[in-house]
């Protein structure tokens, strides 16, 4: 994408006050995104970004700059205003880049580009009229197609030089079904690091189903129970939880802020003994996946709980050098306008020895929770928040009726102790995780699980 | 400013017959500075630019974006754009805007902010995190404070006659601070927003923060009970989202709106006004014109309790039949405009803060509701959400209380307004001054 001498010159530039060490970001990015809606194609856009962030670091300090224009003036500019943010100092060091290869390689057998949008535009048609056979209450259909390649070059003071390309590909429907007065929508949503192979494994015409059932289902509804009772967390679920109440408190920024519930707590029981959780960017085309995190570290598999005990952090390269720790390659950001930050990429919660059904059938009264809407945590207390977007009632070990507008609201530490059975029917979640203004793509991923007590708001008696 | 300019005139200029552009140029300036432990953690320089272009040929749209693209990138992205559109659904209302005439607004472009030395904010990152630590001795840390500003300028022309730009200057601090006693953690949150420094009060922010954090020490989780609710601007907030997607004409048009049938009713309490003005210059969205090009104004969706209309932008206009409110809106030139508030507000009312706490004796003054992005359905109204806050007891707050659910539809709550304070404040685009809610049911243990 650049050329090395411009590189090492933009490198020096940013060292030129000294700093613990400079790194360069560039980015290109190419997009399509296609949204059907009310059975039209209603738009069809394509994109192309690029741009780089200059970063010059001092401690857990830095001076980051970005410009979306690549030429030598416009880097070198950038250079010198991340270089500012460093005290006066001697210029540091700039050794000789070499290429890492990486340890992982996330295929794309069949590019994205390669297809054309009369294809992409006749998956969201299949997929609306998937949708719309489902049942006669189906009367939205909002389907989505995106898929981007972003092409990475990260170069830093000592040495480091890595490129990756990193293809994208998401599917996302959302259905309203209707029933008199009573509205209610289902949405589902995989995505992957892949190409076009994806559709293989998730149709477009299966996502639309998935969506589309959810919907109708939540027209027999009845209001949310109110109160603390037994959660059992359907496939994936359990993974976001674990994402928001768990994982956010484990990024390192949070544990460095003194922000982190469970800072202090590394080698201490503070889950079931059934919970081992992992986060982890090798996974083969995984959504939070890459070779290289966004600060060229390699991708590697972070054990985060090993039967309940706490066994590290998330770290990215700032936190990492203060702490005398490796990276664990959590050093991600949305794009090249952002500095990196702690983050997670596949975090999961690793299969249990019990039977699904098991789990279910063993619980006398309780909520059955097989889709969440997303959560909110606070990292320094632990208190979360999550919608359940689809969900049942559990009556004498069977799903009964579907519950609207239920929330779980707990504490990550009482909560991660309170899970009294792990199933063996892993499955995931994909979906965008926010954190100071940055989204970057995420996996969860956990077998059904169950919670013993949980509070669970709700508008019924 | 003129080259954003140029950049739209050669896009508009590679129109073919029979077809309509519109291209979007912005520039955005930002710098952030968060400081931690008397030192700047962390300092950034931003800069972007770049172009969208909107293309309609007998009622088809396709769009296209370049970041920062040369003349022949935008030229590229045209064609694009036009080929794009080969592919999108006809529809008859997809036209663009015709030129209207725009009024400039005083006042939302400070050359003094748009100068401002780096030092001058590092300095002012470094104060609001020492203030913040030094007033209280519970309140020692913060996770987060944060001084930043941004200059934007946005041009924008059609073959439709459209020309208009405008350059705005913003600012804003924020903090989040962390309160501790014995074992026990809170955090409180503060921000504000203004065209530039000087009109900051960052010591407020900082104030704010401490007090926020400190007063949550010691909350237990109360009993459940149906008592008076006051949702402070803070909490109030959170709701203002889930309104304003219910208000789009889009919404209402695609039938994902609770308020669909409803022009005309009463949908609130009598003291309740709604209102979308994009010329209100204390309101971070103020712009002249909409991100279509045209003029931005006040519109009065709920006044008096009485649903008035939706918000449109020229496409939802022309579907409804009517004119369009001035409320498109895009994420940047990376999309196509759709229809989004400006600044969006339950307009002040007549009780005081004091008088609202008053009124509200026994019951909760809310400062922190969670889960409002995921626990309400913006179709149905109905929420569940989980809150922190504080008894209200003697006319003044009590005991902190969490791990409170409130459950509700959003219908219930307008209707159960009671008392509007003259409190407005603003929260990026969004503002709303303290509400006293008859009485909801706050579950606890």
């Amino acid at each position: 994408m650049l050329d090395r001498d411009l590189v090492r010159d933009v490198l020096r530039a940013a060292r030129s006050r000294g700093g613990s060490f400079a790194e360069l970001f560039v980015e290109e990015r190419a997009s399509v995104s296609i949204k059907l809606d009310d059975g039209k194609v209603e738009e069809l856009t394509t994109g192309l970004d690029r741009g780089a962030g200059v970063r010059v670091a001092l401690g857990t300090s830095f001076g980051y700059a970005f410009s979306n224009r690549l030429d030598r003036g416009a880097l070198l500019e950038a250079a010198g205003a991340a270089a500012a943010a460093v005290k006066e100092g001697s210029p540091g060091e700039v050794v000789d880049l070499r290429t890492l290869e990486p340890g992982v390689v996330h295929r794309a057998e069949r590019p994205a580009a390669d297809a054309g949008a009369a294809d992409k535009v006749s998956w969201l048609r299949a997929a609306d009229d998937a949708a719309r056979s489902v049942s006669p209450e189906v009367r939205q259909v909002v389907a989505s197609y995106g898929d981007s390649v972003q092409r990475v070059l990260i170069a830093t003071s000592d040495g480091r030089w890595v490129e990756e390309h990193r293809p994208r590909v998401r599917f996302y429907v959302t259905v309203v079904a209707g029933r008199d007065g009573n509205i209610q929508t289902g949405s589902y949503g995989p995505a992957a690091l892949s190409g076009l192979e994806f559709f293989d494994a998730h149709p477009a015409v299966a996502t639309a189903e998935v969506a589309a059932k959810r919907a109708v289902t939540m027209l027999d509804s009845v209001p949310a129970p109110a109160g603390e009772m037994t959660v059992v967390l359907g496939p994936g679920m359990g993974g976001v939880l674990f994402h928001e109440a768990v994982g956010h408190p484990l990024e390192s920024d949070i544990v460095d802020k003194e922000a982190s519930v469970y800072r202090g707590r590394i080698g201490q029981q503070v889950a079931s003994t059934l919970v081992n959780g992992v986060d982890d960017s090798t996974i083969a085309n995984g959504w939070g996946s890459f070779s290289f995190d966004d600060e060229g570290a390699p991708a590697e598999r972070t054990v985060l709980f090993e039967e309940g005990v706490l066994r590290g952090w998330l770290y990215d390269r700032l936190r990492a050098e203060k702490d005398g720790a490796p990276s664990t390659a959590n050093g991600r950001r949305q794009s090249y306008a952002h500095p990196p930050i702690p983050r997670m990429t596949n975090t999961y919660i690793l299969n249990g020895a019990s039977d699904a059904a098991d789990v279910l059938a063993s619980t006398d009264r309780g909520v059955y929770v097989t889709n969440l809407g997303g959560g909110q945590t606070n990292p320094a207390t632990g208190d979360f928040v999550f919608g359940v977007s689809e969900g049942f009632l559990i009556e004498g070990g069977e799903v009964t009726t579907p519950v609207r507008g239920a929330n779980l609201i707990g504490r990550a530490l009482e909560v991660m102790s309170a899970i009294d059975a792990v199933a063996d029917d892993f499955g995931t979640w994909e979906g965008v995780c926010g954190k100071d203004g940055q989204g970057v793509p995420v996996g969860s991923g956990s077998p059904t699980l169950r919670i013993s007590r949980l509070t669970v708001g709700g508008t019924g008696v | 400013m003129s080259d954003l300019h140029e950049l739209c005139e050669v896009a508009i200029s590679a129109a073919s017959d029979g077809e309509a552009v519109e291209a979007y140029a912005e520039e955005t300036r930002r710098v952030e500075v968060e400081a931690h432990k008397g030192e700047v953690e962390g300092l950034t320089f931003a800069e972007s630019r770049g172009v969208g272009v909107r293309l309609t040929a007998r009622g088809r749209l396709g769009y296209a974006y370049a970041a920062d693209p040369s003349e022949d990138e935008v030229r590229r992205a045209v064609a694009q754009a036009r080929e794009n559109a080969g592919f999108a659904s006809e529809d008859e209302h997809q036209a663009l805007p015709s030129s209207s005439s725009i009024e400039p607004i005083d006042g939302l472009f400070h050359e003094d902010q748009a100068a401002m030395d780096t030092d001058r904010r590092v300095r002012l990152a470094l104060d609001l995190e020492r203030v913040a630590t030094s007033s209280d001795p519970r309140v020692g840390k913060v996770e987060s404070a944060q001084y930043g500003d941004a200059v934007s300028r946005v041009a924008i022309a059609s073959t439709t006659g459209v020309s208009a730009e405008y350059a705005r200057t913003d600012c804003w601090c924020v903090v989040v601070t962390l309160a501790e006693e014995d074992d026990e953690t809170q955090t409180g949150f503060s921000f504000r927003v203004g065209r530039r420094l000087a009109e900051l009060d960052w010591q407020d922010v900082a104030r704010e923060g401490v007090e926020r954090a400190a007063r949550m020490l010691g909350a237990t989780k109360p009993q459940t009970a149906r008592v008076p609710v006051v949702f402070d601007p803070f909490a109030g907030s959170s709701f203002l989202g889930v309104l304003a997607g219910a208000l789009a004409a889009e919404a209402v048009q695609k039938q994902r709106s609770l308020f669909a049938e409803l022009v005309g009713e009463q949908v609130a309490a009598e003291i309740v006004t709604l209102v979308d003005d994009g010329r209100l210059l204390a309101g971070p969205a103020a712009a002249p014109f909409d991100d279509e090009g045209v003029p931005t104004g006040r519109t009065e969706l709920i006044g008096s309790g009485v649903l008035n209309g939706f918000l449109h932008n020229t496409y939802t206009a022309r579907r409804g039949g009517t004119v369009s409110t001035g409320n498109a809106s895009r994420g940047g030139y990376r999309t196509t405009p759709g229809v989004g508030t400006s600044n969006f507000f339950v307009d002040a009312g007549g009780s005081s803060y004091e008088e609202i706490l008053r009124a509200a004796e026994g019951g909760v003054l809310i400062q922190d509701v969670s889960g409002v992005h995921s626990g309400a359905n913006p179709i149905s109204g109905e929420f569940s959400v989980g809150a922190t806050g504080l008894r209200i007891s003697g006319g003044a707050l009590s005991e902190p209380l969490r791990e409170m659910t409130i459950a509700s539809t959003i219908p219930e709550m307008l209707r159960s307004v009671a008392a509007v304070g003259s409190d407005l404040r603003f929260f990026s685009s969004v503002g709303v001054p303290s509400l006293l809610i008859g009485e909801m049911t706050v579950a606890g243990v």
